[in-house]
């Protein structure tokens, strides 16, 4: 039954809304073939990378790497995009945080995609860091484990690009990720995460932050790295349920199957809002009275989470 | 109709043809978090599977 041609809509041929190939994904109103999903996506991360001036000629680019789905699509499509002959080099970042029974797996992964691309690989861990694998530092808080160790992993990846020397450090936050975030910064009452753009390396010394997968979407990460030959069946983090973006994520994705548009509604008054609004001096990120790093108060949320554990 | 779920566990249903994004209300699956192939290849959401057709069902695992 399955090579039969079968399609519902007013496209009786099930055909790519560009060519005679058969379509694998209705993306934002077009049928798309695999390898035209595979060009769109790369051409909307080339596009984003030029409007917003991501990269710069002689950019040394730190990549976090977990060896999940984003950073993987990430470090792939950046191993094609990034311009010839401007000195542009590429070096992945792994953090291990120390998960046992998770991390194993995502960082075999990441070691076999680098070797594969050829692309120089570090790893660093939580133990040596901050003296304690994940596991330990959040034993009988095991619900708190998510959020902790999202914010010592940023501080982790910021080490890590300190230490190579990275003029930039790339995440593989998607659309969805990005929609999430406005959410949470919302109910949290986190005004100057929402408004402040880390792409700008503001305040100095800080290695500024750019995402180029911000406008894709987790369905079409997870499309394109499933036609590209590079879709991983790995674990779930057991860390990631209790968190407050996974009640997030859901709201969110039920609201864009309901309400389509919702996500991308939700980015826009982001970026009207960081367009119009100027936080005070005392708003605005700065270094950690402690260890220098990011924050958005006197002390950072990761010294504040390592001072509560008494590390 | 075999349908491999995103937990891995399988389940036959009718062979009645009907829309993935039929099959996928049907299972409460949302179609915005998961991408489905239809025997190895994938497929749009308004693409038909019946007969004995193997339909996946990939969803995102988060984390990491």
């Amino acid at each position: 039954m399955g090579a039969e041609v079968r399609m519902t809509d007013g496209n009786p041929t099930g055909h790519c809304s560009f060519c005679r190939e058969p379509a694998v994904i209705l993306d934002r109103g077009q049928r798309l073939c695999a390898g035209h999903l595979v060009a769109e996506v790369e051409n909307r991360v080339r596009k984003d990378i030029s409007e917003k001036g991501m990269v710069a000629p002689g950019d040394r680019l730190a990549v976090a790497l977990s060896g999940g789905k984003d950073s993987t699509a990430l470090l792939l499509v950046l191993s094609r995009l990034l311009p010839e002959g401007q000195d542009v080099t590429l070096t992945a970042i792994t953090i291990d945080e120390g998960i046992a029974g998770y991390r194993e797996e995502t960082l075999h992964a990441a070691e076999k995609l680098t070797k594969e691309l050829g692309i120089t690989h570090r790893v660093l861990s939580f133990a040596c860091i901050f003296g304690k694998p994940l596991d330990a530092l959040v034993a009988g808080q095991q619900e708190r484990g998510c959020t902790i160790c999202g914010v010592l992993r940023r501080k982790a990846l910021e080490e890590g690009a300190r230490e190579i020397g990275a003029t930039k450090l790339v995440t593989g936050h998607n659309a969805d990720d990005e929609a999430q975030s406005v959410l949470m910064n919302l109910l949290r009452g986190d005004l100057t995460r929402l408004i402040q753009d880390s792409s700008s390396g503001d305040p100095e010394p800080f290695v500024p932050r750019i995402k180029p997968l911000a406008g894709i979407t987790e369905k079409e990460v997870l499309a394109y790295l499933f036609i590209r030959g590079f879709y991983t069946d790995l674990p779930e983090c057991p860390y990631a349920q209790p968190a407050l973006r996974s009640e997030i994520r859901e709201m969110l994705a039920g609201l864009e199957d309901r309400h389509p548009g919702t996500r991308e509604a939700l980015l826009q008054s982001r970026d009207v809002l960081r367009a119009h609004v100027a936080l005070p001096p005392h708003g605005q990120l700065r270094a950690c009275r402690e260890c220098g790093g990011l924050s958005s108060g006197e002390i950072c949320r990761a010294c504040q989470i390592l001072r509560s554990m008494g590390s | 109709m075999q349908v491999i779920l995103p937990d891995k566990s399988t389940r036959t249903l009718p062979d009645n043809p009907r829309t993935i994004e039929s099959l996928l209300s049907e299972l409460g699956i949302r179609s915005s978090g998961v991408i489905v192939a239809r025997n190895g290849v994938l497929v749009p959401d308004d693409a038909v599977a019946g007969g004995d057709d193997q339909v996946r069902i990939i969803r995102v695992a988060h984390g990491g």
